[in-house]
């Protein structure tokens, strides 16, 4: 494989990467709202949002691989690793590092997340908010094609999607279905207390 | 599972479930989970094959000959290389039909 083969996997690869960390985001923030019909059960948004998660790790790991290896950029793996080590765009690629280390740790603990227990996976889990939006930033930053008309179209409708998501769910409160009988409960509770 | 009285239970359990609606739910959005997957994988190495080749077409790069580059002469069977500036042998000598000369530097981004 030459050099422009890789520099374009290279670009390609982080495109996919964002929509699919996009996708990933949106489907995690929906599965908060619950939604569900006959033909779409729960389960499918949370497993969806798994495996793509999984599959964006595999297409992230792509795309810093063939950064790595590209002979033109010399990045070498310590800049893939240690975050604004890099000599080549020392900023942007600092980000890039850190979001898909975020990843990486939001990806870990949702595997093990039997292990660790809800309440830390939970807070784990909330790095995502700030993981997304460094891997855009860092595509903004040294991205080759960020001027591009295409690009451009995929970071809106990437962004959109993901603002959209987010304020559906600050706008839709998620229906909690056992709301009346923890209701009934505490109240229950607060009698026995008075007596 | 060889006793007769377990095949009978657990036949009989197989087909009561196969015929709950909410199994065959499940079920099916199973399968439309691992079509969806494996969609998006398929999807995704397309994307990679399309937006890289879009990207080729928009920024393909900057392609220059450069002064002091390697050029690598090959003729059948040996490779010789030196500096363009201080080869001694020049590419119009050569004998051999295939002569292959790099010396372009490529640049661009990540």
């Amino acid at each position: 494989m030459n050099n422009t083969a890789l520099w374009y996997t290279t670009r390609g690869a982080g495109a996919v990467s964002l929509v699919l960390l996009s996708a990933v985001v949106v489907l995690g923030v929906l599965s908060t709202l619950r939604y569900e019909s006959p033909t779409w059960p729960r389960f499918l948004t949370t497993g969806l949002h798994r495996n793509i998660a999984l599959t964006a790790v595999v297409f992230l790991a792509l795309h810093i691989v063939t950064a790595v290896v590209d002979p033109f950029t010399h990045l070498g793996w310590l800049a893939a690793v240690v975050p604004f080590s890099s000599y080549y765009r020392t900023f942007w690629l600092g980000l890039g590092t850190i979001a898909f280390e975020l990843l990486l740790a939001i990806t870990a603990t949702s595997l093990v997340r039997g292990l660790i227990g809800h309440a830390a996976w939970r807070a784990i889990h909330w790095l995502s908010y700030a993981s997304w939006p460094i891997a855009v930033l860092h595509g903004f930053g040294t991205g080759t094609d960020t001027l591009s008309t295409w690009m451009l179209a995929i970071d809106g409708i990437c962004i959109a999607a993901v603002a959209g998501s987010v304020a559906a769910r600050v706008m839709f409160r998620s229906p909690d279905p056992l709301a009346a009988d923890r209701a009934r409960f505490r109240e229950r509770v607060s009698r026995k207390v008075v007596k | 599972m060889n006793h007769p009285a377990t095949r009978a239970i657990v036949g009989t359990m197989e087909n009561d479930n196969a015929n709950d609606p909410r199994i065959r739910a499940r079920d099916a959005a199973t399968r439309m989970l691992n079509r969806i997957t494996a969609g998006v994988a398929f999807g995704a190495i397309a994307s990679i094959g399309l937006f890289g080749a879009v990207s080729a077409f928009t920024i393909p790069g900057v392609v220059s000959s450069t002064q002091g580059a390697t050029a690598s002469v090959s003729t059948s069977g040996s490779t010789s290389s030196s500096a363009l500036q201080s080869s001694s042998t020049t590419v119009s000598s050569s004998s051999s039909s295939g002569v292959a000369v790099s010396g372009v530097a490529v640049s661009g981004g990540s």
